[in-house]
């Protein structure tokens, strides 16, 4: 035990313990850095969605109650195969749902409303301000292929999601590390969403109802963020997937357990 | 060295510390975010910030932790751990700042207390990916925060040293809690393997470097033998000693660190009585033994800091023969232990 020695309160270290300093904190600052730059570009759930926070637009559409409120807004100038009308989700603001109830009476009326859209691929959605939704003075024709379309019996392995966190208010808004947040907004009356990851094509989102077509999300709290095997009618609604299923059936597979 | 408590005694490496620590900090909160931004430019902004300042605040824990083997194993390293109490309460704010995003955009705008959240939200489910990780997270949290807040000197001296330091290795324990906060957290959900494969690394540094050092440690600590008539304890050669420095001996389970100087032999506990510092890895410095953790120093003769400092540290009489030394393995805690002086040879 020899050699110099660091005493913090003298104003100068000794040259030898100064240059290892030095070199110490280079070495540190290197290592800091490689680390902010390899944690950040490892991460893999950010995803492309948009949540258009502080812009307000106006929206008028068909109200459809159930299983979940969603707006039905008619394409100007669709024709032929191509589908005639768009569908927006509606939610209210922050982890919190349109209340059924009240929708319930508007359903199948045109409405007038203002809200926040939300966005990812080819879902989208709006954060209405509840206060904002008014039954329209003029009634839109109903466009063509609004009604359900059965496609039958089938099995899906996916994660359930709160649709407004992982359309867009949140990203990454998905999987264990996000799994609090998507219980409470879905306890709030946000629509559970099942994504299913396909091996090729885009990713399925199919909307959670139960067999009798009512929403589910007080049943399914359990199962969110985890890998679970749903089996349920299928049902298209213009571009809507809903799958109809007593969330008693759905099975968790545990993949990531040991 | 404190006869009066203030906030900071500021001198100019502490500065230099603070310095750099804010840099690096800035600098990796910086580089995480553009970088994030650059490649994922739809991310959340709530979301960024809280895991750039959750990956900093685990990430400055580590080094936290691998400061003090480090030391043990090569003492230059020792200028890190001049100011690791400022290090330490930064650790703490940045944990804070990310356990407060998380507060914000996962927890509060439901329908229950965002606080109560953490720990009801999610129900054990029974599956690996479904153990709630966020509990973990707040009790560390906690441990971090008592930590902070009890970082002055101010709290050392009335908590009692004793009492301190066990509350300061808690740390382990928070870190503890942080692998399994991470483990069935993100590691969950951010499947990759490169993030396992970093933290396991990260645990696997932390747990070598202990080990290392404390094997180091073991291997000074054999207990001394040969025992005298007079019940004085063979401790070492004279020539063992370097000038001004110590060689530390265990006796009666006790370290105890002989010190040579100006021709003279003494000894004292080999514990500082700031932050248990081992004082036979100091230097004579100004006539004064002085700790190489924060340079408290004390009397060779007497183990009292010059006035006006009070601490004191227990001395062992000794007695120099034929080119050895011998110590006495009762401590004296009230002062005087005649040095014994060497004669020229
Ligand atoms: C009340 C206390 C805490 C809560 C509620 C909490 C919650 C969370 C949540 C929800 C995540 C996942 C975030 C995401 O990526 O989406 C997370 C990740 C993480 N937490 Fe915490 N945490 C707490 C305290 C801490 C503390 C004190 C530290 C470290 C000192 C820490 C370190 C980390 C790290 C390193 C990650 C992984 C990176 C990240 O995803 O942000 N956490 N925590
Ligand atoms: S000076 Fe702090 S432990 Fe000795």
């Amino acid at each position: 035990m020899n050699g110099p020695f660091y005493i913090g309160w003298q104003d100068r270290a000794d040259p030898e313990i100064k240059r290892f300093i030095i070199r110490c904190v280079l070495l540190l600052f290197s290592i800091g850095l490689g680390f902010a730059i390899l944690l950040a570009r490892m991460q893999r759930t950010i995803g492309v969605s948009v949540f258009e926070w502080g812009t307000e637009k106006k929206f008028s559409g068909i109200m459809k109650a159930m299983p979940y409120p969603h707006l039905i807004v008619p394409r100007p100038g669709a024709s032929g195969a191509t589908i005639g009308f768009s569908t927006y989700y509606l939610v209210a603001p922050f982890k919190h749902g349109l209340d059924p109830g009240s929708m319930a009476s508007l359903d199948g009326r045109t409405v007038d409303l203002r809200g926040t859209l939300i966005y990812r691929g080819n879902e989208t959605m709006i954060e209405a301000i509840p206060d904002s939704i008014k039954a329209s003075l003029r009634q839109m024709e109903p466009p063509a292929g609004l009604e359900n379309v059965s496609l039958g019996r089938q099995t899906f392995d996916g994660e359930i999601l709160d649709s407004k966190c992982f359309f867009g208010v949140m990203n990454p808004g998905q999987s264990v590390p996000h799994r609090d947040c998507a219980i409470l907004c879905i306890s709030g009356g946000i629509p559970p969403v099942l994504l299913v990851r396909q091996k090729h094509g885009r990713p399925l989102y199919l909307l959670l109802a139960s067999a009798d077509n009512k929403p589910v999300n007080q049943q399914v709290l359990d199962m969110v963020a985890e890998p679970v095997e749903i089996r349920g009618e299928v049902e298209r609604q213009g571009e809507l997937l809903i799958l109809r299923a007593d969330p008693s059936t759905y099975r968790r597979l545990n993949s990531r357990s040991p | 060295m404190s006869s009066q408590y203030q906030a900071v005694q500021w001198n100019r490496q502490k500065r230099i510390y603070d310095l750099l620590l804010i840099s690096g900090v800035a600098l990796y909160l910086v580089v995480f975010a553009v970088v994030t931004e650059h490649y994922f430019p739809y991310v959340t902004e709530e979301i960024l910030i809280m895991r750039a300042f959750g990956t900093l605040a685990f990430l400055l824990l580590h080094l936290i932790l691998c400061i003090g083997p480090l030391c043990r194993l090569n003492p230059k390293f020792l200028c890190l751990l001049y100011n690791r109490r400022h290090m330490g309460v930064t650790c703490f704010f940045l944990g804070l700042i990310h356990a407060v995003m998380v507060v914000a955009t996962y927890h509060a705008g439901g329908d229950i207390n965002p606080i109560a959240s953490i720990f009801v939200t999610s129900r054990l489910t029974g599956s690996l990916a479904g153990v709630p990780f966020q509990p973990f997270g707040f009790f560390a949290l906690c441990i971090l925060f008592l930590m902070a807040a009890t970082s002055h000197d101010f709290w050392l001296s009335n908590l009692t040293p004793p009492i301190w330091k066990t509350l300061h290795m808690l740390v382990y324990a928070a870190y503890f809690l942080l692998v399994l906060h991470v483990t069935f957290g993100v590691l969950q959900g951010e499947a990759g393997l490169l993030y396992s494969v970093t933290m396991a690394a990260g645990l696997l540094t932390v747990i070598a470097l202990h080990k290392a050092a404390a094997w180091r440690e073991r291997r000074n600590d054999r207990e001394l033998e040969g025992l005298r008539g007079d019940g004085f304890c063979d401790a070492c050669s004279v020539d063992d000693i370097p000038e001004n420095r110590a060689r530390v001996v265990c006796l009666s389970g006790e370290r105890v660190a002989i010190f040579k100087y100006d021709g003279k032999i003494s000894a004292v506990s080999n514990v500082c009585q700031h932050q248990n510092g081992p004082l036979g890895e100091g230097k004579i410095v100004f006539g004064c033994i002085t700790c190489p953790w924060h340079g408290y120093q004390y009397r060779p003769e007497t183990g009292e800091s010059p006035p006006p400092f009070k601490e004191r540290v227990a001395t062992y009489d000794v007695r120099v023969q034929n080119g050895r030394v011998f110590v006495f393995p009762k401590p004296k805690m009230d002062g005087m232990s005649a040095p014994a002086i060497l004669t020229r040879q």
